[in-house]
């Protein structure tokens, strides 16, 4: 008697739940298909499917996946109606999966979809999606390369006057004259940061030119490697001039990596120390005025460059030269005047005219209606 | 040799790096993840390294009696407190958590907080309106100032009562931010792109050797 109800209720769960189905024509998700993540390292699979109509019923869809060989198990949470498309991330590499995907009422009623062909993850050797930036690195680097042999071969090349550059000579006379040191702060990246690269190679021409002068220079350093390249940097920069004796590995020192105590440690030196000339160059964040206003204040000549746009401003208020943005990035080639490195420079500026040609066909196709390098744009990004 | 085998080093690894970023395989990511653990490796040894040279720098100082060396002391006592709490007991430790919140971040609050000051004085000097720029700029600082104000559109709203345009304060403020700061902004990303980017080649090439010490 027992079974008979048994069999009874399970009979009736399931006539509810498919009349229930049917009552509201709740149709199985279509068209679900299951492949191979485009461009990743093969990691995961992608399951897409039709959008359901508006008046469907469905309030989400929950997605089965089955191992090969083995049982089906639900995977994720729920997904909200309208869902076409589920990456599955949690898949084991070079196994076969195949997915069901099914549709959810609010009425918890269910109908699933056909199981999809079995899809493996697999790594791609070239992210496709990537091909226009790839074109547009070669064509760049092409650029440069070119106008740095066209430089090599003789051909003169001009570079616009850089105030700030030009004012680097001037300092550090100045605090020659004074018979007071130089402070040179590389701000707080680290060592990867090309800004941090860029102030380093500045500081190897100051350092040059410090070494001339016999002028003491100071670094004081956020970053333990920083730090020890600096070092080594500087000490080969006084070696080249022929003036080993006048380097002082103390001058190049580690203060801390904690940005306000660093930003206090600095503004310390400078009312201590007196430096005539200071040099900000590097990655900076809120720190920047504070740094820029000790030295404005004790009477300094402050030269700065960033590329933390955000940071401009501050340092254009208290320095008296600032460098901005891509001028930090040709600082080196700049003060060392060599050929091949002003070539490098010619060549950025073809990549900006071609970037800026782009943009004006950009604007001019958008106004008469036609947008694919939009289009194209945003599909890079 | 000595400064053939860094170039040799920057040539072959940034090409690979580069190239890392156009090929998704996970060998490749592997390769990609592994070189930059070897940044973590290095740094601990660096910042050994370095805590030497700061006691150094900072016995030097006690040593020559310069200006303001007591601090030095502090600093002493500072790293030992530190460092005879937090190493055996580790940074959850109760005592070395309440030095670092009552200690440490106050004080690096009382630093950030001498910006408010810093950035009064510097604006005094950039808003005088001395000439075309400069009134331009200060005009500009003055919507955008009072755009960032409920008080803004309340003084817009009473004064300019008879215009058609309500609100108008935030408005202009918002039009500033989205048009021609904007547009500046991106103009300078622009070129720091393109200057990282020839920064690299002239570094991968080996054609920029100024981190080397510059010379031949």
């Amino acid at each position: 008697m027992k079974k008979i109800i048994h069999c009874f209720i399970v009979y009736l769960v399931l006539c509810i739940g498919i009349s229930t189905a049917f009552s509201q024509g709740l149709a199985p998700p279509s068209n679900v298909t299951a492949v191979d993540t485009p461009n990743d390292d093969g990691s995961s699979i992608t399951v897409k499917w039709d959008a359901a109509p508006e008046d469907s019923g469905i309030s989400g869809y929950q997605i089965l996946r089955r191992i090969a060989g083995g049982g089906l198990e639900e995977i994720g949470a729920l997904l909200p109606a309208g869902t076409v498309t589920y990456v599955d991330s949690n898949i084991e590499k070079g196994s076969t999966y195949a997915y069901i995907v099914r549709a959810v009422t609010e009425t918890e009623a269910t109908v699933d979809s056909e199981e999809t062909a079995p899809a493996k993850g697999t790594g791609e050797w070239f992210h496709t999606g990537k091909i226009p930036l790839f074109i547009a690195m070669i064509a760049f680097s092409i650029a440069i390369v070119m106008s740095i042999y066209q430089a090599r071969s003789g051909e003169e090349v001009f570079i616009r006057r850089i105030p700030g550059l030009e004012a680097v000579n001037e300092a550090i006379g100045r605090a020659t004259e004074m018979g007071r040191s130089i402070l040179y702060v590389l701000g707080l990246g680290d060592v990867s940061g090309p800004a941090t690269i860029a102030s380093m190679n500045i500081l190897g021409q100051v350092a040059r030119r410090t070494a001339d002068y016999e002028t003491p220079l100071h670094v004081p350093c956020n970053d333990p490697i920083v730090m020890n390249v600096v070092r080594e940097m500087v000490r080969t920069a006084y070696l080249n001039e022929g003036r080993p004796d006048s380097y002082n590995e103390d001058n190049i020192f580690f203060l801390t990596d904690s940005q306000f105590a660093y930003a206090a440690g600095v503004d310390g030196i400078m009312l201590r120390e007196k430096p005539a000339a200071i040099f900000l160059q590097g990655t900076f964040f809120a720190e920047s005025l504070i740094l820029a206003e000790t030295g404005n204040s004790i009477g300094a000549i402050q030269i700065a460059g960033t590329d933390s746009e955000h940071q401009l401003p501050f340092l254009i208020t208290a320095c008296d030269y600032t460098l901005i943005g891509e001028e930090l990035y040709t600082a080196s080639a700049y003060l060392s005047q060599e050929p091949m490195l002003l070539g490098s420079i010619r060549g950025q500026d073809w990549g900006k005219v071609i970037i800026f040609a782009v943009i004006m066909l950009g604007v001019i196709l958008e106004l008469a209606g036609v947008s694919w390098i939009t289009t194209l744009l945003q599909r890079v990004s | 040799m000595r400064r053939q085998v860094p170039l040799i080093l920057c040539f072959v690894f940034g090409i690979v790096m580069i190239f890392t970023q156009f090929i998704p395989h996970s060998s490749s990511q592997s390769l990609h993840q592994e070189v930059r653990q070897w940044y973590l490796i290095i740094f601990p040894f660096a910042l050994v390294f370095s805590t030497i040279t700061l006691i150094r720098t900072h016995i030097t100082r006690i040593r020559r009696r310069t200006e303001h060396w007591q601090y030095s002391f502090i600093l002493f006592v500072g790293i030992l407190i530190m460092v005879v709490i937090g190493i055996p007991f580790g940074p959850q430790n109760p005592v070395f958590e309440w030095l670092f919140n009552n200690i440490q971040v106050p004080m690096d609050a009382t630093m950030f907080s001498l910006l408010a000051f810093f950035i009064a004085s510097a604006a005094y000097r950039a808003f005088r309106a001395r000439t075309l720029e400069a009134s331009l700029l200060l005009i500009t600082a003055l919507i955008v100032m009072l755009g960032n104000v409920p008080v803004g559109d309340l003084i817009w709203n009473t004064v300019f009562a008879w215009l058609p345009w309500e609100d108008s304060a935030s408005g202009m403020k918002q039009w500033i931010l989205d048009n021609p700061n904007l547009s500046a902004r991106r103009g300078i990303i622009l070129g720091i792109s393109l200057g990282v980017i020839s920064q690299s080649i002239r570094i991968i090439l080996g054609i920029e050797r100024s981190y080397l010490g510059g010379g031949d």
